[in-house]
């Protein structure tokens, strides 16, 4: 995959850069501040983007604004962003165009190489890829999102690990579950959040997004 | 207003304080008057005849004047609801030094009682309002004494006249009854003004209110600041530093064993792998704690936006415009809501809050207003009402956050108060037992 990385501090760019070359990647442009992010997004158009939020110059969410304005450009250019804390506010501004291809992930996620490299591939494929610590706020907080009220605790389990990111199978790996049992739960999970079939990748961005908004 | 048992209700009660006011703001005359005449009953013959009217003048005066203005105070307080502030002097603790001396902020002394009386005799000459006291008691007997004592003084003229033969005698005394009626209502009225403006704390006095005012918050958030360094280095020490050197060890120990025990060696990797995720986790919730990250890249209302997401309430956020505050201010308006918001969650056991965050002519307003069982104190001390005190009450209630019947969430408020008077802000909370509790805080700043 052709990536491009947009980070501030020297140390964490070149170990992301050195860890997805390492997994046979090409870094095609580096970036460390806002306007150097959107123009390498823009000029490079690459398969997937890592982004952290804050940079220079005014070290507040430069980052952030300029994966979203690439993506206004480029609708679903795919972008995982990378935080230093994670904030619900940020993913719903994120997955707010539903065009699908984001990832947002706590930097400390890049210790997991495999993990990290196998989420930045299911972005780059269009998926939506979430931190744990951001289904996990959702999960405590949100009591009045009436919709997934009517899911069963079964699905909404499936629900979160799917806004996660996973797919069907490792869902079912990970629920020690079928991948039968899991099109089961998708099926009637999609059904009772009113998503009628289109596209399954696009029907799966959906479900996170009703997911991680309140009525 | 216009019937006519009204008009006499109110002569009659207009009659009543014009009476109480010449009485009390003529008493001292009367004292010079009484010494006047002693000396010219006592005779300009004697050479010393003066003497006892002079002493009687001066004792007189010193010792009515505090009382006077007391009286004066509190009739107008009770009559017009204008609350004019005293500003005395109050004097220190006096206690007992380990040489068995009395110490009373001036000076030793042999006993406590002595002690006591020379701190209230030093207090009461050095106190600037015990000469503004005097003051007003030369002021006041010939502005609103002179007024207040139009009604009496026509009805004793009504009285005398009413008793005569004569029919001009009559006639002036129905004329001075008529005018006792007619001037009853409003004569007393005056009190008002000259007491707001001649009793009230002069310049000087206010400057130096304010002054202890500023040093005793100095002191509080020199004392809260101390505090917060103390435990964030605890947390650093106990939890990030501590999580570096276990990571440390378990690489040391790694590289040891790579040759040999390879094995076991990714196993110490992998631990130390998780024990760098914990270690961040850590620093993420004490750097929450400092400065959410959320303040520095987006302001006050997205901070804000954020909260009301994590808070397991339903919660709605409304805000008239951006606001761009300075970051001080910014975040302890921020910590303010968050603290509200935790009490709503915690001790009101509400289910749904809003918050508003507005403008105000001179600053920003945020209130916070939820659905709970309310009856939350804010530190012993009644909240709100204090109106033409606000910053002074808001100030004064939250320095001593200890003492007294402090409820569980009233500590909180109470240093929620200090942490907004640093900045003149003022914190009003409503919350009648059975709710819903609405909290108001305002913080005036230029830079909106």
């Amino acid at each position: 995959m052709r990536i491009v990385v947009a980070e501030d501090l020297y140390l964490l760019r070149d170990g992301l850069v050195r860890l997805v070359e390492a997994y046979g990647h090409q870094v095609v442009a580096t970036a460390a501040t806002g306007p150097e992010t959107l123009d390498a997004l823009l000029t490079w158009r690459p398969d997937v983007a890592v982004v952290d939020v804050r940079m220079p110059p005014t070290q507040s969410d430069e980052g952030l604004q300029a994966a979203l304005a690439a993506r206004r450009e480029v609708p679903g250019l795919p972008v995982l962003i990378l935080s230093q804390h994670v904030e619900q506010l940020y993913a719903r501004e994120l997955l707010a165009d539903g065009a699908g291809g984001i990832g947002y992930f706590l930097k400390e996620s890049v210790f997991d190489g495999d993990q990290f490299v196998d989420a930045l591939e299911r972005v780059a494929a269009g998926g939506t890829a979430m931190d744990p610590a951001v289904i996990g706020a959702l999960v405590s907080s949100a009591p009045s999102n009436r919709r997934l009220d009517r899911l069963t605790g079964r699905e909404s389990e499936v629900l979160g690990l799917m806004a996660e990111g996973l797919s069907n199978q490792a869902i079912a790996q990970r629920l020690f579950l079928s991948d039968s049992a899991i099109g089961k739960y998708t099926t009637s999970m999609f059904g009772k959040l009113g998503l009628t079939d289109d596209e399954n990748g696009n029907r799966r961005v959906q479900a996170v997004l009703a997911y991680l908004h309140k009525p | 207003m216009g019937q006519p048992g009204s008009w006499i209700e109110r002569a009659g009660v207009g009659f009543v304080r014009s009476c109480a006011v010449a009485a009390v703001t003529l008493a001292i005359p009367a004292v010079w008057a009484a010494a006047v005449a002693l000396g010219m009953w006592w005779g300009p013959g004697n050479p010393w005849s003066w003497l006892l009217p002079v002493v009687l003048v001066g004792t007189g005066t010193l010792a009515l004047a505090r009382p006077v203005c007391r009286a004066v105070r509190l009739l107008v307080e009770r009559w017009t609801g204008a609350v004019v502030p005293a500003g005395y002097r109050t004097p220190g603790p006096v206690s007992r030094m380990s040489t068995g001396y009395w110490w009373n902020g001036y000076g030793y002394e042999r006993s406590r009682r002595d002690a006591v009386m020379d701190q209230s005799w030093r207090i009461r000459w050095s106190d600037p309002a015990t000469w503004r006291d005097l003051r007003f008691t030369g002021i006041a007997p010939f502005t609103a004494g002179l007024a207040a004592a139009v009604p009496p003084a026509a009805v004793v003229v009504a009285v005398l006249g009413l008793l005569r033969p004569e029919p001009v005698a009559r006639v002036l005394g129905a004329l001075a009854a008529a005018a006792a009626v007619a001037v009853s209502p409003y004569a007393w009225r005056s009190v008002e003004p000259v007491a707001v403006r001649f009793l009230g704390p002069s310049a000087a006095m206010l400057l130096a209110q304010r002054v202890d005012e500023l040093t005793a918050q100095r002191a509080d958030v020199t004392v809260a600041q101390a505090a917060e360094i103390r435990r964030i280095e605890r947390d650093l020490h106990d939890g990030a530093q501590a999580g570096l050197v276990a990571l440390g060890l378990s690489l040391a120990t790694a590289e040891k064993l790579m040759e040999t025990d390879p094995e076991r060696a990714r196993a110490l990797m992998r631990a130390a792998r998780a024990g760098a995720a914990s270690s961040l986790a850590e620093l993420r919730d004490l750097v929450r704690g400092i400065n959410p990250p959320l303040l520095n890249e987006r302001g006050l209302v997205d901070a804000v936006r954020a909260l009301a997401l994590n808070s397991p309430l339903d919660v709605a956020v409304t805000a008239d415009g951006p606001f761009r505050l300075e970051p001080p201010i910014e975040s302890a308006v921020y910590f303010g809501i968050a603290e509200l918001l935790t009490n709503a969650t915690k001790h009101a056991r509400a289910t749904s809050v809003r918050i508003a965050l507005g403008h105000s002519g001179t600053g920003i307003v945020v209130e916070v207003r939820d659905d709970g069982r309310g009856g939350a104190v804010a530190g012993g001390v009644p909240a709100g009402g204090g109106a033409p005190t606000g910053g002074r009450a808001a100030a004064g209630g939250g320095v001593p956050a200890g003492g007294g019947a402090v409820s569980d969430d009233g500590g909180g408020i109470a240093g929620l108060r200090r942490r907004l008077a640093v900045f003149d802000g003022t914190l009003e909370l409503t919350s009648p037992v059975g709710g819903p509790t609405c909290a108001i805080m305002v913080v005036p700043c230029e830079s909106l």
